[in-house]
């Protein structure tokens, strides 16, 4: 991420959410779908989605954020967070219709359910924020293969082809760039919590 | 559900960086998936990759330049907010997996066959995984102390998660929560371990990908 990105969302994209949920507020939710639906759009067909399964998937994932806007909990997660999820959660649904293999299940994460401690809100957003400050620092190559790989989904030998870079280059730089921003949370290498 | 207040020992086998990605970003494949799923059930650790994945999923979606949609679709979803929604599918309450070992959440909703015997102490029942290909296979075996994991060998891939019990292959020991990857080259001897039954989830593919990841996509998603 060598370059300054473009606008994101909102700041108040949490907000939106949350009168969506609380309000049925389809002005605020026709604010999120301008700014969201391109967006989603473009990971679709980075993904390898045609022009038209995209802006289906797209309709289909609104109409989920819709209908899903009650589980959006700050303090469980940012609204950028919540929002990849429900993109990606109807990604595999679709792919799961296709009968493409696709994981089962809502929660990719499965995790137990653990209670979570209310006011965690800014922990989320403050998490966040350093997770951004640390992949805006990544070495331009390491930022690279997180885009390509994790991001838009492709196969590592195709990024070393295009990039001309050896073999199981990607698998590495994968790795040190995850150290990277593990350690900006304050994790191990490997994840191990403190 | 797993009992958060008597929490075991943490998991030391996990699954490959790439796959806790794939699966944050939703593409990995549904055997994987499923093995990684289970083994979420039991390590914090990579739970909390899989969040990180879905984080920078979330920062990189909200940066992406946008693609321009039809003039017309918000006010198609808008039409559509209206509509009745189909109600999801109860899952019927799960028995346990054995007398005292609950089911992992991963596990719930998938249909499962009745229990075989495929040997003295060995049995196992098949899971229904949707979206699975022709030749993935997900099992719940039960082996009795002592007995020797039988071999799934389609000639391909093959990964085991353990629910409960330990099983002993070589000189690493594997317990509730630790994955073990089996290439399908390798040749090993996992012995359930002597003073209790091991439960496993075993899931394997003949196609499996190395990386375990979905080819991108060539043909259409939808209308197949």
């Amino acid at each position: 991420m060598a370059d300054p990105p473009r606008s994101g969302f909102r700041d108040d994209t949490a907000a939106l959410l949350l009168a969506i949920s609380g309000d049925r507020d389809r002005t605020a939710f026709a604010a999120l779908f301008a700014t969201f639906a391109p967006r989603l759009k473009a990971w679709l067909r980075r993904g390898g989605c045609t022009a038209e399964q995209a802006e289906d998937l797209v309709q289909e994932t609104m109409l989920a954020v819709w209908r899903k806007a009650g589980t959006f909990d700050p303090n469980r997660a940012t609204a950028a967070t919540w929002l990849f999820a429900i993109a990606r959660n109807q990604r595999i649904d679709a792919m799961r219709r296709a009968k493409i293999p696709a994981p089962d299940g809502d929660d990719p994460s499965a995790a137990p359910a653990e209670p979570v401690a209310p006011d965690q809100a800014f922990e989320m957003s403050d998490r966040e924020s350093r997770v951004r400050a640390a992949l805006r620092a990544l070495p331009a190559e390491q930022a690279d293969v997180i885009r390509l790989s994790f991001f838009e989904d492709r196969p590592h030998a195709e990024i070393e082809r295009s990039l001309g870079i050896p073999l199981g280059t990607v698998k590495s730089r994968l790795r040190l760039a995850m150290t990277r921003l593990r350690a900006c949370l304050g994790a191990g290498p490997d994840g191990e919590l403190s | 559900m797993i009992d958060v207040s008597t929490r075991p020992p943490a998991p030391r086998h996990h699954p490959q960086e790439e796959w806790l990605l794939g699966h944050a970003a939703g593409r990995l494949a549904s055997v994987p998936a499923l093995a990684v799923a289970t083994h979420l059930n039991f390590c914090a650790q990579c739970r909390e990759t899989v969040r990180l994945g879905e984080t920078i999923g979330g920062i990189l979606l909200a940066e992406i330049p946008g693609e321009g949609v039809p003039a017309d679709a918000l006010r198609h979803v808008l039409a559509r907010l209206d509509l009745p929604v189909m109600p999801e599918p109860a899952f019927h309450l799960q028995r346990e997996l054995a007398p005292g070992i609950p089911y992992p959440s991963a596990l719930l909703g998938l249909a499962r066959s009745h229990w075989r015997w495929l040997a003295p102490g060995i049995r196992r029942l098949r899971l229904t995984v949707q979206g699975a290909a022709a030749g993935e296979r997900a099992y719940i075996m039960r082996v009795g102390p002592g007995k020797r994991l039988p071999e799934h060998g389609h000639g391909g891939w093959e990964a085991t998660c353990v629910l409960a019990g330990h099983f002993i292959d070589g000189s690493a020991v594997y317990r509730a929560g630790d994955l073990l990857e089996v290439a399908p080259s390798t040749v090993h001897e996992p012995i359930s371990g002597a003073d209790d039954e091991c439960i496993c989830l075993i899931v394997s593919g003949g196609d499996i990908r190395p990386t375990g990841l979905i080819a991108r996509l060539l043909q259409p998603l939808m209308g197949v």
